[in-house]
């Protein structure tokens, strides 16, 4: 344990000395701040425009903020050939995926932390000195959302340059988001829609499902129990992450390097 | 004495994704190092030494054939608390300074803080590495303090084998002495070192045994006292005689005879027995003997020898 703790805390140390991963930070931030801007300007209700607002700029800098650490952080140690200091130690391979990924992800929580901490005090003003339960669930989940998209990355680092890995992680995210396609798709008449349908939905990642704020995209759908469908949602990222990451390590077990 | 490194059989082999082109670069290598040897590991570059240090390491996967290392087989992670590995081209993680560098690299092998603490200090001292460049930023290094960070971070464990792949390479005369110095060192402390390197006399100097590997396949291994023995005397002759039949009675002693214009000639033998023969050839030719140089062979040479033999063999 102390390895994957040792080269989990090297990995936050160096994506944390990334000029990139703060201006995203930055970028999330400002957006956030811009909320009662905004809301000051449109027709509808400023607290509406700050929460969605705020909820959006958190998964957009969140988003990027965890593809550009992640499909970096194994594919550098092989370039700049660090790997071979690190390997030729007592260090097994699945605890440098395992460290890679925690140290990732802890980056990720750190982004995220910082965006929703700013978020959910802007909004505790706004609402006249009251907590909003139902964003800090929102924040949640997409911290969980960021943790799926966070092992799916390292996955594809196993194997794929950070270029590919960049399309393949953003694209996977997309179509996961496009959770009423999959829908449309999967209840289709077309045997051949209907299969493809049933793939994305087994296969891919679920993104859609942690956007419970949108009801633009869920029209029909009415949470009945939002505890238990939040609960499920993060069973659901742990189950997935676990499966992505068993499956690197056995990727990157019989990689040469 | 135990046996540090024993490989059987080591081959590597490289097939493109169609199946169709293969290259070789390691071929059935079969080594013995022995603990508290200096063992140098020579080869031209491609020659398939890193691919052996690093099969040993367990970076890359055989294809074929077996290792151990201090007893243990290749790869074996419990066996790794006790070898170091320095690369050829030292990269180290730009932003942090040596000293973090080094504590990250303390903390993989699960040593204490203080421990660490103390073990940090000895290296860096040991590498002489400057006090005030301990906290710096690797970053704004020299080569020669990275490659002083690098020797440092591969003796943070107190390491029992150390692979070291070209530890002196493109480092200023006083550099390279010192840290050749420290590599010798390692002996006196008990440890094996498995040393690949183009610099055939630091090997000379340091190591106590030497193998050439070309093109994969390990063509000669010995001490170097075995290596570079036998002496070779250059003799040079002058005399308007030589060619009238002189010439070829000493080519039938020696073949290895170079003219130098009309009436020299400059013959080489490793031979005594030989070298008396052409000086009385040439006495009864009544031609005279300009000097009679004798030479002691290099590891250079004989590096140089071999690899070419095997080449025009090929």
């Amino acid at each position: 344990m102390s390895v994957i703790y040792a080269v989990a805390h090297q990995t936050v140390r160096e994506a944390l000395r990334r000029r990139i991963m703060w201006i995203f930070l930055i970028i999330g931030v400002f957006l956030i701040a811009l909320g009662p801007v905004f809301g000051f300007l449109s027709p509808r209700d400023s607290l509406v425009i700050l929460k969605s607002l705020g909820l959006a700029a958190i998964l957009l800098a969140g988003l990027f903020t965890t593809i550009v650490t992640c499909i970096y952080l194994i594919p550098v140690e092989i370039d700049r050939r660090t790997i071979y200091t690190v390997l030729s130690k007592p260090v097994q391979r699945y605890q440098f995926v395992l460290g890679k990924f925690i140290g990732g992800f802890f980056t990720v929580f750190i982004n995220i932390a910082a965006m929703g901490i700013v978020f959910l005090v802007m909004l505790y003003f706004q609402m006249g000195h009251h907590l909003a339960p139902d964003m800090v669930e929102g924040v949640v989940l997409t911290f969980f959302q960021l943790m799926l998209l966070a092992a799916l990355s390292i996955f594809f680092s196993t194997f794929a340059t950070p270029v590919v890995n960049f399309f393949l992680s953003f694209g996977i995210f997309m179509v996961g988001n496009l959770t009423s396609v999959t829908d449309t798709l999967t209840t289709s008449k077309s045997p051949i829609a209907a299969l493809a349908g049933r793939i994305i939905y087994y296969l891919l990642p679920q993104f859609g499902n942690f956007n419970i704020m949108n009801s633009l995209i869920h029209p029909g759908q009415n949470i009945t129990n939002m505890q238990v469908y939040i609960r499920n949602c993060i069973v659901y990222a742990i189950i997935y992450s676990s499966v992505l990451l068993a499956i690197a390590i056995l990727i990157f077990d019989s990689r040469e390097v | 004495m135990a046996t540090a490194i024993s490989i059987q059989g080591l081959t590597k082999k490289y097939v493109d994704v169609w199946q169709k082109q293969e290259v070789i670069a390691v071929n059935n290598l079969n080594l013995e190092v022995q603990e508290g040897e200096i063992f140098g590991f020579l080869g031209r570059n491609g020659a398939g030494k890193t691919t052996t240090i690093k099969m040993l390491l367990g970076l890359v996967f055989p294809t074929a054939g077996d290792a151990a290392l201090l007893g243990a087989p290749m790869g074996d992670n419990n066996a790794k608390n006790f070898l170091a590995y320095l690369p050829e081209e030292t990269y180290f993680y730009d932003s942090m300074s040596a000293w973090d560098l080094m504590d990250y690299y303390g903390r993989l092998f699960k040593l204490p803080k203080n421990v660490r603490e103390q073990r940090i200090s000895i290296c860096l001292e040991k590498v002489r590495l400057q006090k005030d460049a301990w906290h710096r930023n690797i970053r704004g290094y020299s080569k020669g303090m990275r490659q002083r960070t690098g020797i440092a971070q591969a003796l943070i464990n107190d390491p029992k084998l150390l692979f070291l792949d070209e530890p002196t390479s493109g480092l200023d005369p006083i550099a390279h002495a010192e840290l050749r110095d420290i590599v010798a060192s390692l002996k006196d402390e008990g440890k094996t070192v498995f040393l690949s390197s183009h610099q055939l006399a630091d090997v000379e100097l340091i190591c106590t045994r030497v193998a050439i590997i070309h093109r994969g396949k390990l063509l000669r291994v010995g001490t170097i006292q075995e290596l570079v023995a036998g002496q070779r005397t250059e003799i040079t002759v002058q005399g308007k005689e030589l060619m009238n039949g002189t010439l070829a009675k000493l080519k039938n002693i020696s073949p290895d005879i170079e003219e130098q214009g009309m009436s020299t000639l400059v013959i080489q033998s490793d031979d005594t027995a030989q070298v008396s023969a052409i000086i009385d050839v040439v006495r009864g030719a009544d031609c005279s003997v300009l000097s009679i140089v004798p030479h002691k062979r290099t590891l250079e040479e004989v590096f140089v020898e071999t690899v070419r033999r095997e080449e025009e063999s090929l």
